[in-house]
């Protein structure tokens, strides 16, 4: 008998399995924060409010265009909480008002309102509204006291309590199907105005009474000029409807409230000495401080990208005088604080900063001691837009904090010096800290446009980098998550696709580590190429590739040219090759290489996968296509292999101690497709392994009841897809795929017929995105990792998907170290290698390995940015994190004295019995 | 093998009942109807309910707890008393989970009938057809805080104790150490007992030793042998002749000049001449002597 078959016997199979797995996958208490950080993100920021309610108050409140709703530490940029709600515009925020504690929020293009206690986090209500796509929506206050909220639709016009949401009234608008309702407006009255337009005709105001709907009265105003309320009107004063005309460079004046029927009364802008741009659209801006009040006559009228006014309506309503005027200004935000009204406004100061200054609204005098320095960031975009809140000193004058929104989607918070004495330790981990002088602190808080989709760990494990892109290229040190360096990338459309190549690794000193990132237009599909260093974020002097023709594939070859970088070939719609870099050298190697450089193209629209071969001369010829009829199913994905995969077993010892040998071959793509048909019990998930050089189709397995979002993992020789199953459609089931060359070892005869075994179990959650451990020379086990919904990274080993499991135990899958199948996989919160830190809608994992075989890094990006270490087989290279040297050390040193002594001792016992 | 047939049948077969079972009950019962739960627009409906995490406050939880419908298609948020709707969700059957990444919670598996009638499960992945009723609306009680984090190994003292290794170490020492306090050697009847003892732990004194038979085997001549039995007897009557007293350290003289005359007669002799003690006698004294030698080294 083996040696092997006694142990095993001995030891049950699940004590081997608790011992390697489960404690191995496991994060330890003491480990928190030590190998892993998070970076949580909210988007780009729609609507933010400050927290008036209390003076001391540090709450920031914000509506970002990823449908959350967070809430910040206004001094240190912390989160307090967010909340994420679904993505897509069933979840997007309509408008984000805030009356006391409370944050009113209308989601999902009018389908529901929300209240939420802005104290606690958790809501105080939520209403479903009629259908209809939301237009605008106002507090309405009865007496000074708030109670109401007005809500606008492109139909009917509803009023709810504040208290509970309940709906008081829903009216419908007459003659909807002409007029553009837009604006909605109560000035602290019984009535409330919806402002409705027909485009370049007239202009409808209907009353409604507050107290059940009804229609007071209905006017209709001629304005031809009038095309959108919503773009070039505003209310101001005492209820003066203020409308700008581009087309006639006038002002109108209206008002509201009027028993008869007035007509709009016409200011020029020329008679107030003011000029618009040219090609520039005027826009008003006024401010209403209290919704049982009426607006604040002063408003402000941009004229030009960076020149604003200053203007007043006068008593009578109709004669307008300039105030100030402000050129060059870059924004301009109103802030009320008791009964004073002030202006914010930015200028310009030099090239890398701008002041905000405070100027009195009513005069226009500007305020002393008031200014306060933005600096700009010269790759961060310009500032975009100005959040300001002013607040009572003890000596009764004005004092502000600003928060700044840049083009970047940064957002920075800017507090006048002196107020606040507060300089405690904040963590830098959400944001950059700029400045911190005399007492006035500045933070930073990227916003989400600078989305990562792509990341490359480009050194090996500790102090590395990452870099993560969007519009923006970033380097992130992988160790802290800091951001170390930060590019701007002009011209790039926004629906570019990416593709980041690591051409040169910091191995090849002189020589910097080089990077590349492919930028296509999807429109066009043409491609520039931008190359830079990833350390330092240094573009390159290389002579690029002239890419006049749209780029349909790219290939990153191992063959290095003269200065160790690979050779990258892009493939372009004529089916020529382009190398870069392109020297003699590599040219050479290429054309003596020819021959067995093959590609592929997918064509998913035509169901078309064709393989190609390079020629000598750098053209391409056709050598097998496979067409999946697209009526029936789509290709969904493919996926070939990692160029620099290691392998470092071929075969496995099967428990009849023969040689279970794995396909492992390095040109295998494996494709997955769904089918067109979307019913639950015809619709399908397929996956084809297809040979890369001969188009031969290996293998293919069809998942019934299955439907996408499909992510799927392809390495060694074996496949996990995972798709949502219809009938049980909260659960993914796995399916992994083996392909392996069995031969009996004690047969003399070699069966050559490949086999393939597959299993399926399901999950209980799905997965967002899969990805699985690496490491260098592939000694390790593998584990996948995977993004839950709930936020959770899943680290699965990949034993729990091994399609050999029997059914059945036996003495030879015991032998084999296989665990018995389970139809359900369990999901052990120990296997979340994220613990509590939940990284929301994970986008991808990305995998590298680290300079130690035992370890592998780990990047999930989505909303947030997750970076961590796995051990799938435990960390055996390293000592461990507890290794208690002050007990090795104090036994040593015990060890040594105690030699010491003893041998004094002897010596003297030797002594004494040599004089006996 | 013939039982874990014959066991796994009567599992088929008892599931096959139960399954049965609920179906009869559940064609009793049927879903509940709950009014109030339909919606203006249309065939949405909604699902409502209350999660509560016992001896926690909600305002420490709710703020980063949601409330999914099948994975992220739905989402609720709970109010500040742990109550949750969500709105909007068209007839179907869904698993309804709270998120929270503090607390755990059990999914309930929701099944909405056209006419919105409602009730609620247990989640059971395999058999989906499977019901177990659970009160509608949710009540959803967290049953702790998630375990994210094993436990680290502790060093402790019975660990080291207990471990075999160390157990193999300890016993005999204990046994070298305390055997000699326990049993009084200086009793003459104890010591002839222990000799027995010995000579039964070696059965056979006849055999002569291996090592012995090793030197043979590789000095090979008869005389050398012999006189290697010699040199031992004669250091064995030294021994014993020190053997009262306190040792010293011992001092190499050679005593071969002793030999050289009889070395010379020897060879004209054939039959060889006994020298010494007999073998046998020499081995049980050398015994005898080892055991004295190892109680006074204790």
């Amino acid at each position: 008998i083996e040696p092997s078959a006694i142990m095993y016997k001995s030891t049950s199979l699940f004590v081997i399995f608790l011992s390697l797995f489960v404690v191995s996958e496991a994060v330890f208490e003491d480990q928190v924060g030590k190998f892993d950080w998070r970076q949580q993100y909210v988007g780009k920021t729609l609507f933010a409010h400050f927290d008036s309610h209390s003076q001391t108050s540090k709450k920031l409140f914000l509506a970002t265009d990823k449908n959350i709703f967070a809430s910040f530490n206004s001094r240190t940029g912390d989160l307090f909480w967010r909340h994420v709600d679904k993505a897509g515009p069933e979840g997007a925020i309509d408008i984000l008002l805030l009356h006391g504690q409370d944050a009113l929020m209308v989601v999902g293009d009018g389908r529901l309102l929300r209240s939420w206690d802005t104290n606690m986090g958790g809501l105080n209500w939520e209403a479903v509204l009629d259908t209809g796509s939301f237009q605008a929506a106002c507090f309405v206050a009865i007496q000074d006291t708030v109670k109401h909220l007005a809500v606008l639709k492109n139909a009917a016009i509803s009023l709810h309590y504040l208290t509970n949401g309940h709906q008081k009234w829903v009216e419908n608008l007459p003659d909807r199907d002409t007029v553009q309702y837009q604006a909605v407006y109560s000035g602290g009255e019984e009535e409330i105005y919806v402002l409705g337009v027909v485009p370049n005709s007239h202009l409808t105001i209907i009353a409604y009474s507050l107290e059940d709907g009804e229609i007071i009265k209905q006017r209709s105003v001629e304005a031809p000029w009038l095309s959108s309320v919503e773009s070039s009107c505003v209310v101001v004063g005492q209820g003066m409807l203020m409308c700008v005309d581009p087309g006639t460079l006038a002002l109108y004046t209206l008002p509201i409230q009027a028993e008869e029927t007035p007509q709009f009364s016409q200011t020029l802008l020329q008679s107030l000495d003011l000029e618009v741009s040219p090609g520039f659209q005027p826009v008003l801006v006024s401010s209403q401080p209290h919704p049982a009040r009426s607006p604040i006559s002063e408003f402000f009228l941009q004229l030009g990208p960076h020149h604003h006014v200053l203007l007043q309506l006068n008593g009578d309503g109709y004669t307008i005088a300039p105030l100030r005027d402000f050129q060059p200004a870059f924004l301009v935000s109103f802030a009320t604080t008791g009964e004073k009204t002030v202006a914010a406004v930015m200028t310009p100061k030099n090239e890398t900063a701008c002041a905000i200054n405070l100027f009195s609204a009513d005069s226009g005098r500007r305020l002393l001691d008031t200014t306060v320095i933005f600096p700009l960031d010269l790759n961060g975009g310009k500032p975009h837009k100005l959040y300001v809140h002013a607040f009572l000193k003890k000596d009764d004058s004005v004092g502000y904090r600003v928060l700044v929104q840049t083009q970047d989607h940064a957002l920075t918070f800017i507090q006048q010096p002196g107020t606040h004495t507060d300089t405690g330790t904040y963590t830098q981990t959400l944001e950059q800290l700029f400045g911190h002088n005399d007492h006035r602190y500045v933070w930073r808080k990227k916003g989400e446009a600078c989305k990562p989709k792509n990341t490359i760990p480009t050194v090996k494990h500790g102090g590395g980098s990452i870099m993560l892109w969007g519009c923006f290229l970033f380097g992130i040190d992988s160790k802290s998550g800091s951001i170390l360096w930060k590019h701007y990338l002009e011209n790039v459309q926004p629906n570019a696709v990416f593709k980041l190549i690591v051409q040169r690794t910091t191995a090849h000193f002189p020589h910097p580590p080089q990077c590349t990132l492919l930028i296509k237009d999807k429109d066009t599909g043409l491609a520039s190429l931008h190359v830079f260093n990833p350390i330092f974020g240094r573009k390159s002097h290389i002579a690029l590739p002239v890419l006049p023709r749209p780029i349909l594939q790219s290939l990153l070859l191992p063959v290095i040219d003269q200065d160790y970088a690979k050779v990258l070939l892009l493939v372009d719609d004529q089916y020529k090759v382009t190398a870069f870099p392109s020297t003699k050298n590599v040219l050479q190697q290429l054309q003596e290489m020819a021959s067995s450089i093959f590609f592929y193209l997918v064509r998913s629209d035509q169901g078309n996968l064709s393989g190609f071969r390079l020629r000598k001369d750098l053209s391409t010829e056709r050598i097998w296509e496979v067409v999946l009829p697209t009526d029936v199913q789509k290709i969904v994905a493919v996926n070939g292999k990692r160029p620099n995969e290691h392998v470092h077993s071929q075969g496995r010892v099967m428990g009849d101690r023969s040689v279970l040998y794995k396909y492992l071959n390095p040109n295998l793509l494996a494709v997955v497709t769904e089918s067109t048909d979307t019913h639950p019990e015809r619709a399908f998930v397929g996956m084809f392994l297809v040979d890369g050089v001969t188009g031969r189709i290996i293998h293919e397995a069809v998942q019934r009841k299955a439907r996408g979002p499909v992510h799927f993992v392809h390495s060694e020789n074996w496949v996990v897809v995972s798709s949502s199953c219809c009938s049980c459609s909260s659960c993914s089931s796995c399916s992994c795929c083996s392909s392996s060359n069995s031969s009996c070892c004690s047969c003399c005869s070699r069966s050559n017929s490949s086999c393939c075994s597959r299993s399926n179990s399901s999950c209980c959650s799905r997965s967002n995105s899969s990805c699985c451990s690496r490491s260098n020379s592939s000694c390790c086990s593998r584990s996948n990792s995977m993004g839950l919904p709930s936020g959770a990274i899943l680290s699965l080993p990949k034993m729990f998907l091994d399609p050999r499991r029997p059914e059945v135990v036996t003495e030879h899958s015991r032998e084999e170290n296989l665990i018995p199948y389970a139809p359900e996989m369990p999901i052990r919160t120990e296997w979340f290698i994220n613990y509590n830190q939940t990284v929301l809608r994970v986008k991808g994992i990305y995998t590298a390995p680290s300079g130690l075989e035992s370890t592998c890094l780990v990047v999930a990006y989505g909303l947030d940015i997750y970076q961590t270490r796995v051990y799938p087989s435990k960390q055996f290279d390293v000592l461990k994190d507890d290794y208690d040297y002050v007990l090795i050390s104090s036994v040593l040193f015990a060890l040594f004295f105690a030699t010491m002594i003893s041998k004094r001792l002897a010596q003297v016992k030797l002594l004494n019995r040599a004089w006996r | 093998m013939w039982l874990q047939v014959r066991l796994s049948e009567v599992c088929l077969f008892l599931q096959a009942m139960f399954t049965l079972a609920c179906c009869f009950s559940d064609m009793e019962s049927g879903p509940i109807a709950t009014s109030g739960s339909v919606q203006p627009n249309g065939d949405r409906f909604k699902i409502e309910g209350r999660a509560i995490v016992p001896g926690v406050k909600t305002q420490d939880w709710i703020s980063s707890a949601r409330v999914t419908v099948e994975g992220e298609e739905y989402i609720g948020f709970l109010r500040t008393d742990g109550s949750f709707v969500v709105n909007d969700v068209p007839s179907g059957s869904y698993v309804v989970e709270v998120i929270s990444p503090g607390y755990k919670f059990e999914a309930v598996r929701v099944d909405i009938t056209s006419k919105g009638k409602m009730r609620a499960r247990l989640v059971n992945f395999i058999k989906t057809s499977e019901v177990i009723r659970q009160p509608y609306p949710l009540q959803l009680r967290s049953s702790g805080p998630h375990t994210y984090f094993m436990k680290r190994e502790t060093w402790g003292w019975t660990d080291f104790l207990m471990n075999p290794m160390v157990m193999m170490m300890v016993l005999p020492l204990l046994i070298i150490v305390l055997l000699p306090k326990v049993v009084n050697t200086n009793d003459p009847e104890m010591r002839k007992e222990m000799e027995q003892s010995m000579n039964m732990l070696n059965p056979n004194p006849e055999l002569p030793d291996v090592s012995e038979f090793m030197t043979k085997l590789f000095s090979g001549s008869k005389s050398s042998s012999s006189k290697a039995g010699q040199d031992e007897g004669n250091r064995m009557d030294e021994d014993e002749d020190e053997g009262t007293e306190v040792f010293t350290k011992r001092k190499l003289e050679s005593n071969w000049d002793r030999y050289k005359e009889s070395e010379k007669d020897g060879p004209s002799d054939d039959t060889p001449t006994q020298r010494g003690t007999d073998y046998h006698v020499l081995l049980e004294s050398a015994g005898k002597e080892y055991m004295t030698c190892s109680f006074e080294m204790a």
